[in-house]
This record gives C-alpha cells, structure tokens and sequence, in this order.
C-alpha cells in the first residue's frame, strides 16, 4: 500500500479501463484511416520567379552570400523533387536566368551560377535552350569580360561542337580576343578566334589575324609566340594545299 | 431504475461543471498572462514585415506579401499555443495547486477535459486573431477556410502539448518534443515520396530498415500536410470540401492523443 503511493508511476491497473479501450480503438481508427487516405503522389512544381535580392538578404538576416550559397543548391537540385525527377530542359529558362541573375547579385564574386549556366543548365539537349543559356552567359560576359571569360570560352566550344552554328562561335570568339584583354586570361582564350576561322575554312583571315596577333607587340608570352608561329606555319602549309586544289 | 438514470444525469451533471469550471479558469489565465496582447503583438510585427516584403517585391506583390504572412501567422500561432499550454499545466503541477485540485473529488478525466477544452478555446481566440489579419491581403471565403484549418491544427498541438507535457515533466524536453512531432508531420510526406521514389535506388539493408521506419511514421502521425495551406490563400484554391479531411483526421487523433495523455496521467503519482 506505501509502495503505491511511493513509487512515481502508478502500475497500469489503476489506468482506467475505458482510457484503454480509448487507446486500443483510437490507434486502430488512426491506423484504418491511414489506409483509406489517397495514396501520395509526386506532383512536379513549376519553377517560381524570384523575389528581390533584397528580400532574400533580409531573410537570410543580412547574409547575403550566404542566401546565395543556399539559392544555388536549392536551384540546382530544384529538378528534383520529392519522389520525382523532372528533366533540366522542362524547366522555364527565362525563369532561370532570374535566378542565376539574382544569385550574381547576392554574391556578385561568385562563379557557381555561371557554371551551373555553362554545364548544366547549357548541356541540355534543347538547342533552343542551349542557345538562350549561351546568350545569357554572352551577356554577362559583356557586362565583366574578364571576370566571366572562361565561360565564353565554353561557349565557343557549346557553339561549334553541340549548336554546330559557327557563326555564333566566331561571335564569341571574336568577344573573347576583342574584350578579354586581361592578365588573368590565358592566350588560348583569345586565340579561340583563330582556330574557329580556320574550322570555317577561313583560313586566310585566320593566317592574317594570327600575323596581326604578332606584329601588334602586344604578345610577349614565348609559348603564345611559339603557338602563333607554328600556326602561322600550318595554315600556310593548309592555304599552300588548298591553291593546289584549285589551280588542278 | 429512472432514478439511477436521474442519479447519472446529476453525475454528468457534476462532472461537466468540473471540466467547465477548469476551462474557464484556463482561459482567466491566458488572459492574465497577457496571451491576447502576446497575439495582438506578433499581428502587428507581421503587419511591418509584410509591408516591408510588399515594397520588395518586383512582382506578384499581393501573393508574396499573403504566403510570407500565412507562414508567419501559421508558425506563431502554433509556437504561442505550444508555449501557453506547457508552462501553464507544468506550473500546476510545480505550484502543487494539480495536487491541491486532485485531493478533491474531481477525477483525473475531468482536469484533463477541462484543460483540454480550455486550451481549445483559447486556439479559437487566437485562430480567429491571426485570420482577421489575413483580410487585408486575401479573399475573406479563402481566408475563413484556412482559419477553421488553422484552429483545427491548433486543437492538435494542444492536445500533443498535453502529452508531451504528462510524459517528459520538463518544459524544455515537452517543447522539442511537441515541435519535433508537429515538424514531421508536416513534412513526413515529402519525406516519404524521396525515399519510395529515390533518384538513386539502393538496395542496402539499412536504407529499407529507413524507408520501413519512413513509411511507419505516416501511418501513425497525422496528416498535418493537408491543414493550413498557404496556397488556398496565395492562389484561391481552398474548398469547404478540403476541410472534410481535416476534421476527420483531427478528431480521430484528437482522440488517440487524449488516450495516450490519459493513459500516462492516470499513472502518475504526485
């Protein structure tokens, strides 16, 4: 008898009958309700637009960077949701290039959302979506050449090898060697132009620009030099063959 | 036998005016503890803070100001209530007056539907606070859906707070036990379609032992998915129809709940 009263729990006699039938019947409706509830279904989700950078820095209580850090991965992964895949291309890309726009803001030194731009967003297999994700990394090029060369210089390549559209590739090629004159950008970029001209089977402008190239002093590099000489000496070597061709 | 009957009728009698008695007492303490004003407060710093977004937005202005504040509003009722019916029941019972209130004859039963129903009341005060404020910024049909769903969900965090409270004594363990609890059943659904439909499929022992335990929680925590969403607000798409399984679901865990609380109230010695 003292024991009952000194102990903390009560043993479960005292616990009326009828709470335990509650229990008992109560769990076993929760259980039967369950199976009667429609099965969940994996419902794809459009892709929203945006807020303000402002909104998302006040959010994230004034850090920025780190608001950004987490829109790229919450972006990145956006193509899958729960119990559910949806495919890169079907997502709104104009809607897209929001976010990207956004995220740059947020943490303008940040290269993740020009990567993601290059290599995912731009190596889906909808070349018109290929083509508006090259033309957005061609805009922000023009806004910091020499921040954003590298992914011009994917571009060049997305353009002549996946687009097959030379005309665009010697377009960003042409950007890269016109605007992309700093230190930090290595010769192989601004001589991509020479090599799209030379696919083009332009290969006298190309012999020509890599003599203007030379002559202008500004190369002093001796691998870009020696790259530019022995170009100049293959596409002599190609022009030399091509009047051959003709004058048979 | 009439007078047996006439005999129960006085008992029931007696016992509603117990359980009434408590409730209303209840309700004199979330006044007294300034709940109302606590309430009026978090409405009027959601009021800055949705005008604030509102002059953020560059576009669907409307819509962004009524999820931010259906959000805001969701989660702070949920956090006031949680607070409100822990630290009151766990200061009875600190204070001794559970004990003094016990000595007399009012059967364990009685206290906890007296508290219980206490604590629905207030939820509907501050479920019809909250929504008076969501007027401003959404239609007033879409606005009464998701006030009737919010104070529905309320009623359920009450009654978690009561068991949470019974069985861990302590206000820090009974709040993180009511929040880890109400956070899972919202997101145990989501939770659950990544591991029936992964991206990458494995077949290791411990990811099924994870998707068994996964699929074990929604059948035994609410669907806490279907109440209160933002979206009948933002988007108009809230139905009458939609509050059905809501209703359904709440009663029936209401009730298992009060089982559980009861169960472990009625073991306690004090």
């Amino acid at each position: 008898m003292i024991r009952h009263f000194t102990e903390k729990e009560r043993p479960v006699r005292d616990v009326p009958l009828a709470v335990i039938v509650m229990l008992v019947v109560s769990l076993a409706i929760q259980l039967i309700w369950h199976s009667q509830q429609q099965p969940v279904k994996a419902k794809a989700e459009d892709l929203p637009r945006p807020m303000s950078s402002g909104a998302y820095v006040m959010a994230s209580f004034g850090e920025p960077m780190a608001a950004a850090k987490v829109l790229n991965l919450w972006l990145q992964a956006f193509d899958n949701q729960p119990g559910i895949s949806i495919p890169l291309h079907s997502l709104d890309y104009a809607v897209v290039t929001e976010w990207l726009d956004t995220i740059l803001e947020l943490d303008p030194a940040g290269h993740y959302p020009m990567l993601v731009a290059a290599r995912v967003y731009g190596s889906v297999s909808d070349r018109e979506k290929q083509r508006m994700m090259m033309d957005y990394i061609f805009s922000k090029f023009n806004e910091d050449p020499n921040k954003h060369w590298r992914w011009l210089a994917h571009g060049v390549i997305t353009a002549k090898h996946e687009l097959k559209d030379m005309e665009l590739a010697l377009k960003y090629a042409d950007a890269l060697a016109e605007k992309a004159t700093g230190e930090n950008v290595p010769y192989w970029a601004r001589d991509m132009k020479i090599i799209v001209l030379e696919d083009m089977g332009e290969v006298e402008a190309a012999k020509i620009l890599v003599g203007g190239l030379i002559a202008s002093g500004k190369i002093n590099d001796p691998y870009e030099l020696n790259f530019l000489q022995n170009k100049i000496h293959s596409l002599e070597e190609k022009l030399t063959k091509i009047q051959q061709d003709v004058d048979k | 036998m009439p007078t047996l009957n006439m005999n129960n009728i006085i008992r029931g009698g007696k016992m509603f005016s117990k359980i009434f008695t408590i409730s209303k007492f209840t309700i004199i303490e979330s006044m007294r503890n300034r709940l109302l004003w606590l309430s009026l407060l978090v409405v009027a710093i959601s009021f800055g803070l949705v005008e604030f977004i509102g002059e953020l937005a560059i576009t669907e202005h409307r819509v962004t100001q009524v999820a931010v504040l259906a959000a805001f509003l969701r989660i702070s009722a949920v956090i006031i209530v949680t607070m409100f019916v822990v630290s009151s029941t766990l200061r009875e019972l600190q204070d001794k007056t559970l004990e003094m209130i016990l000595a007399m004859p009012i059967p364990r039963g009685s206290y906890y539907l007296g508290k219980l129903t206490g604590f629905i009341q207030v939820s509907i005060i501050i479920a019809i606070i909250f929504s008076a404020m969501l007027l401003l910024y959404a239609s007033a049909d879409q606005v009464l859906i998701w006030g009737i769903s919010l104070f529905f969900e309320l009623v359920l965090v009450v009654a978690l707070g009561l068991v949470m409270l019974f069985t861990f004594n302590q206000i820090p363990a009974a709040i993180t036990g009511v929040f880890i609890i109400y956070a899972a059943s919202r997101s145990v659904t989501s939770v659950y379609l990544m591991s029936k439909y992964p991206i990458i499929s494995h077949d290791t022992i411990s990811q099924k032992f994870m998707d068994g335990f996964v699929e074990l929680l929604t059948w035994v925590l609410p669907d806490l998915h279907r109440f209160t969403q933002t979206e009948w607000l933002a988007h108009g798409t809230g139905s009458f129809n939609l509050l059905m399984p809501v209703i359904g679901q709440t009663l029936i865990y209401l009730a298992l709940l009060s089982a559980i609380a009861l169960f472990d109230f009625y073991r306690k010695n004090f």
